[in-house]
């Protein structure tokens, strides 16, 4: 579904990424993990057309994506779940999650697409007229996820979802991206927390100084001691 | 009753300066670029709107039918220029002055430094004025203060109640987000200098009907114009056309007070104390919208 | 910016201005030289004066009208209506300049929110108020402006136009004089560097805001004398004619054609400016202003360095081909004037100037690996003992932070001693940054104290921090760009904790980058070199200021793995050079490596610390970076 093959990624002359090569399956949750600054980030800001890739390619569903200007690759069925959230902070919610199905694809199925999240995010609907920015953490990530849902996506970039939040909320946010991937979408999954991210993936690759180290099943990985190595410096 | 009716004539003069900062402050809050040539724009679409009220039997108000097409491509083009160079917030000041210097000179080239003024043959309104019991408001003021009014709310509710117009916030706020969620970066931009530059023909328009125009005008109007987009807020549209109506009543207050004199001086204090203590306007956004 | 032999051009204006006027009367060239020359020397102490402000500290005025217009109504009263003599008028012009330029600074320079825009624009209201209140009050102005009679000066200066020449010559030859001398001293460094980045600026020890202050009072000062002596020359004086956009609008467009950052860029600007419309107003005054509008558009996005620029990097070959235009058509004779003849000698030379150069000024010179080389090898050093530990040299008691409602720290202490090396580690958005800023003054602690050495240092500014031995990096290099590597490093032991002048700094320099190893790198502006290099600098700049603790936050971020080895190296040299290092990073097999001792944030709370072998040991470590197990679900 998703192909990327030898990607160079680099920031001004700094390279963030050597010669990533992955790639996502139909309906599967592949888990991309590694310590802050491995970039985790960088990577999927460039499947997504916000980071430039200077070698390498990225073709999605037989489309070539390299360096595709961001707001082509969202109509090509990609959606972004950025770091940070990165709500519209001064939109109200309602506002960010009609923003999300933005796209003219998306357009059309609105009203199916918000009765989705709103099932899968209770939350939300209470919430509809508050500005995203005053929203919690944990409702704000909500607000993020449901955003990119909107976009109807087949393929859900999401980018430390986790961050930030209490442990609670990381089973509630964890247990929807299971609820996601059972709808039929495939889930690039970036986690610090190792642990969390593989127990709800398939398979996992793992990220150190921008260069993929290991990868493999979800379930090989956890239990490698190498894998813990690479993390911890040790 | 002097106040009153002083008070009351500032406001409907200074929308038509709200108008004219209504421009500037949107390319300015949603795209980043301080946009001096703006004031060109405004100026040419005055002399535009002379000319062609002049020479031809269109009547001045539907000089507009020229004038916007003419001023939105214009304003279109010269931010693509800006889009290509890349232009930062600083230099955009910069280019768009030497932008402004040059439309000012081109307009000064075309119809001379002297003061110009439609024959009152062909502007009817610059005379007339409607009177409401012992006040009396000139014709012109009021047309300024109702196409103010219609562009703002026009405006207003487009960028609050609209898809598009919720695009336009969602890229004013985090640029890169917006674009990834299918926001086009190039066409919001196009569009909304586009219709800056529409508000720029109206300003030009409603100016020209006042009485007379002379190419150094747009130096003039620069002072009044950015104490407008500050008080109001930058990008704030409902604040530029209150902050307009605040600026205009205070100097027909002072005015009648003291001297016309006299206003600059308070309009400006109000501006240097704006940006000491307020730096984001006078007038915050409402908190919640439906 | 470059100076070094700016004294023997400034000489020579400065003679030839004072020569002038008796060469007139030996050759018989017209007066309207001496107009045209005036003109000249006006617009130069204009615009060197604004640039002093806005092209070195990158503060952007549109308010020298302001100044200029106070120094033009305080000679017109004193002389037009007090009848008092020229020279007081001239004194209270360049007082009236500089106290406006200093209430100005002091409300500007101590906004929280002050931002470039908002700068720029607060300047741009004030000639408003001044226009209004000259109009309004009759002891100024009172709305029907003021006559200046040719005043009574010495029967030794001459006619009047030649007394107006020299009088601006001695004030364009002042600006000049300021302008350069603050270029070979440390008032103009520490401008380029709050230009460049006043954050680091202040990071590395300048007390921005008496700096700012300088330059602004300069820029008042100089303005208003330069007003007062063309109020002189004007002789009729209204609110119009002073607080219009001219002044603003011609100063900028000189100092941009000039150049910014070069002492004599403004008066090479006000040269062809001046030159230029001259040329143009027999007949062509349509074009003039056309011409410069676009002149404006074209080098900021073309050329925005300006003429001077282009010039220093061929300086002989452009002032032959000027003296070579101008000495044909002198010898030819049979077109123009001589001052149609300079014009064309000028326009020859910016042509010149402005074709694309053959060679780049600093670009790198020694290859890559040849550098890395040098920094590895380290000859002779011992391999063996850190320094020892010794007493407690920092020390944060229960410092927390919010922002807003959210707690980045909450009550951390920590102790740093002599000769230690700290790695400060945990979970992104754990607090390590803000911990840095904090200990390095960019931010205050919400409550909680800090000390070094005893000093508590909550209040201080960072520069005053820098003064108490603490300096830091930053994670994402943040060079002074206009400047050469080198002259970063000046910059820092010119205000470090043992400050230094301009040359002994210059010599002093060498000793920092072979410390990081980019002695060959010297030369070159930090857009020439990579981001590895770019750290070294950091680090380098940071070593400068003679700190006793280093902060280090991610100083080897985005490295390959041969780069952060050099790097690596490099912490190690400094840290035996007996500097205490608080070393933030992500990559825990460099901590490891380097450490003393581990200090673990985790959502900004202490979480352990204790030596490297153990911390990573620790159960809560192991989970804040791997994600607990103990909230693992299975549907």
């Amino acid at each position: 579904m998703l192909g990327v093959t030898d990607l160079d990624v680099f920031y001004g002359d700094a390279q963030a990424l050597w010669d990533v090569s992955m790639n996502v399956d139909e309906g599967e949750v592949v888990a991309i993990v590694g310590s802050n600054g491995a970039g985790k980030s960088t990577f999927v800001n460039a499947v997504m057309g916000i980071n430039r890739a200077r070698r390498g390619s990225i073709i999605f569903e037989g489309v070539e994506l390299t360096n595709l200007a961001g707001h082509r690759t969202c109509r090509q069925g990609i959606a972004i779940v950025p770091e940070g959230r990165r709500l519209f902070p001064f939109l109200s919610v309602q506002e960010n999650l009609d923003l999300g199905a933005f796209n003219r694809e998306a357009r059309r199925h609105h009203h199916e697409s918000l009765a989705w999240v709103h099932e899968l995010f209770p939350r939300l609907s209470e919430r509809r007229d508050q500005l995203a920015g005053t929203l919690s953490g944990g409702e704000q990530q909500m607000v993020a996820i449901g955003r990119a849902l909107m976009a109807r996506p087949r393929l859900l970039l999401m980018d430390e979802p986790s961050l930030g939040l209490a442990p609670v909320i990381v089973d509630e946010v964890f247990e929807r991206i299971e609820r996601v991937r059972a709808e039929g979408v495939s889930v690039v999954l970036v986690e610090q927390n190792v642990k969390r991210a593989l127990d709800i993936s398939a398979r996992a690759y793992v990220l150190a100084e921008g260069r993929i180290v290991q990868q493999g099943s979800a379930a090989e990985l956890a239990a490698s001691p190498e894998v813990v190595a690479a993390l911890l410096g040790v | 009753m002097n106040v009153l009716q002083a008070g009351l004539a500032g406001a409907l003069g200074g929308s038509l300066f709200a108008l004219m900062a209504l421009g500037l402050s949107l390319t300015w809050g949603f795209l980043k670029v301080i946009n001096l040539a703006h004031f060109g724009l405004i100026l040419l679409g005055s002399y535009l709107t002379f000319e062609l009220a002049t020479s031809t039997p269109l009547g001045p108000l539907n000089t507009l039918l020229v004038t916007i097409p003419v001023l939105c491509v214009l304003g279109a083009a010269i931010h693509l220029a800006y889009e290509r160079f890349e232009v930062s917030e600083l230099s955009s000041l910069l280019v768009s002055y030497g932008l402004l210097i040059i439309l000012v000179q081109v307009v000064h080239n075309i119809w001379s430094a002297d003061f110009r003024r439609m024959d009152a043959s062909v502007n009817p309104y610059a005379t007339r004025s409607i009177s409401l019991g012992d006040l009396s408001f000139p014709l012109p003021t009021l047309l300024a203060a109702g196409f103010g009014l219609v562009l703002v709310v026009l405006v207003g509710t487009i960028i609050n109640r609209t898809y598009a117009g919720r695009a336009l916030r969602a890229f004013g706020q985090d640029r890169e987000i917006a674009s990834a969620f299918g926001i086009d970066h190039r066409l919001i931009g196009v569009v909304l200098a586009g219709v800056a530059g529409a508000t720029a023909a109206i300003a030009g328009m409603l100016f020209a009907l006042r009485g007379t125009i002379t190419p150094d005008a747009a130096f003039e109007w620069v002072g009044l114009v950015f104490a407008i987009v500050i008080l109001g807020g930058i990008g704030n549209v409902a604040g530029t056309f209150y902050a307009g109506l605040l600026v205009g009543a205070v100097s027909g207050v002072v005015a009648s007070f003291w001297t016309p004199s006299h206003s600059p001086l308070v309009v400006f204090s109000m501006v240097v104390l704006a940006l000491v203590f307020r730096p984001e306007g006078l007038f915050p956004r409402r908190a919640g919208r439906h | 910016m470059k100076g070094g032999k700016g004294w023997i051009p400034l000489a020579a204006i400065a003679l030839s201005i004072g020569i002038l006027p008796w060469l007139r009367e030996l050759t018989g060239f017209p007066a309207s030289y001496l107009v045209l020359l005036s003109a000249v020397l006006f617009w130069t102490a204009q615009a060197t004066s604004w640039n002093i402000l806005s092209g070195y500290s990158g503060y952007f005025s549109f308010g020298q009208g302001a100044f200029y217009g106070v120094g033009v109504y305080a000679l017109a009263v004193l002389v037009g209506r007090h009848g008092q003599s020229w020279w007081l008028g001239l004194l209270l012009g360049g007082v009236a300049g500089l106290v406006l330029a200093l209430v100005i600074g002091t409300i500007a320079f101590r906004l929280r929110s002050l931002r470039g825009e908002i700068f720029a624009l607060l300047t741009l209201a004030i000639p408003f108020i001044l226009s209004a209140i000259a109009r309004v009050t009759d002891s100024i102005d009172g709305g029907q402006g003021i006559i200046l009679p040719v005043p009574e000066y010495p029967d030794f200066f001459g006619p009047f136009q030649q007394f107006i020449f020299w009088l601006s010559g001695a004030v364009a030859v002042l600006a000049l004089v300021i302008a350069y001398g603050m270029v070979e001293t440390r008032y103009g460094w520490a401008l380029f560097a709050i230009h460049d980045d006043e954050a680091v600026a202040e990071g590395l020890g300048v007390p921005t805001f008496r700096h700012k202050m300088i330059a602004i009072a300069a820029n008042g000062l100089i303005a208003g004398l330069s007003g007062a002596v063309s109020a002189l020359q004007v002789g009729f004086i209204s609110p119009e004619g002073t607080f219009n956009l001219r002044v603003p609008l011609f100063v900028i467009v000189m100092s941009v054609l000039g150049g910014r950052l070069f002492w004599a860029g403004p008066a090479v600007g006000a040269l062809y400016v001046v030159t230029l419309q001259n040329r143009l107003a027999g007949g062509f005054e349509g074009w003039s202003l056309i011409i410069l509008g676009a002149v404006l558009v074209l080098l900021v996005l073309f050329a925005p360095e300006g003429i001077m620029a282009r010039f220093v990097r061929r300086p002989w070959t452009i002032v032959a081909v000027a003296a070579g235009v101008l000495a044909a058509l002198a010898l030819y004779g049979e077109w123009g004037d001589p001052v149609s003849w300079f014009a064309l000698a000028l326009g020859s030379a910016a042509v010149v100037a402005l074709l694309p150069a053959g060679t780049i000024a600093g670009r790198r010179t020694a290859s890559p690996s040849s550098r890395l080389g040098s920094a590895l090898a380290d000859p002779g050093e011992p391999e063996t003992s850190s320094p020892g530990i010794g007493k407690t040299l920092v020390e944060a008691g229960e410092v927390t932070r919010r922002f807003g409602g959210i707690h980045a720290l909450r009550g951390v202490s920590m102790r740093l001693s002599e000769g230690e090396l700290v790695g400060l580690v945990g979970p992104n958005g754990s607090g390590k940054t803000t911990l840095v800023n904090l200990l390095s003054g960019a931010l205050r602690p919400t409550s909680g104290s800090i000390t070094v050495d005893g000093v508590d240092i909550v209040d201080m500014a960072p520069h005053q921090i820098v003064h108490q031995g603490i300096a830091r990096t930053y994670q994402i290099p943040r060079p002074f760009n206009s400047l050469t590597v080198k002259d970063n490093v000046v910059v820092a032991i010119m205000f470090g904790r043992e400050p230094r002048g301009l040359a002994a700094s210059r010599q002093a320099a060498a000793e920092y980058l072979a410390l990081v190893g980019l002695s060959d790198l010297g030369d070159v502006r930090p857009g020439g070199i990579n981001l590895h290099e770019r750290q070294l600098l950091e680090m380098a700049r940071a070593m400068a200021t003679r700190p006793r603790i280093l902060l280090l936050d991610e100083a080897l971020a985005g490295l390959n793995p041969v780069e952060i080895d050099n790097a690596v190296a490099v912490v190690r040299r400094i840290h035996r050079s007996g500097v205490s290092i608080v070393l933030v990073e992500h990559l825990l097999r460099v901590v490891n490596q380097l450490a003393t001792r581990i200090v673990v944030l985790d959502q900004g709370r202490l979480l352990a610390e204790g030596d490297p072998a153990t911390v990573m040991q620790n159960p809560a470590v192991v989970s804040a970076y791997l994600g607990s197990e103990a909230h693992a679900r299975r549907d």
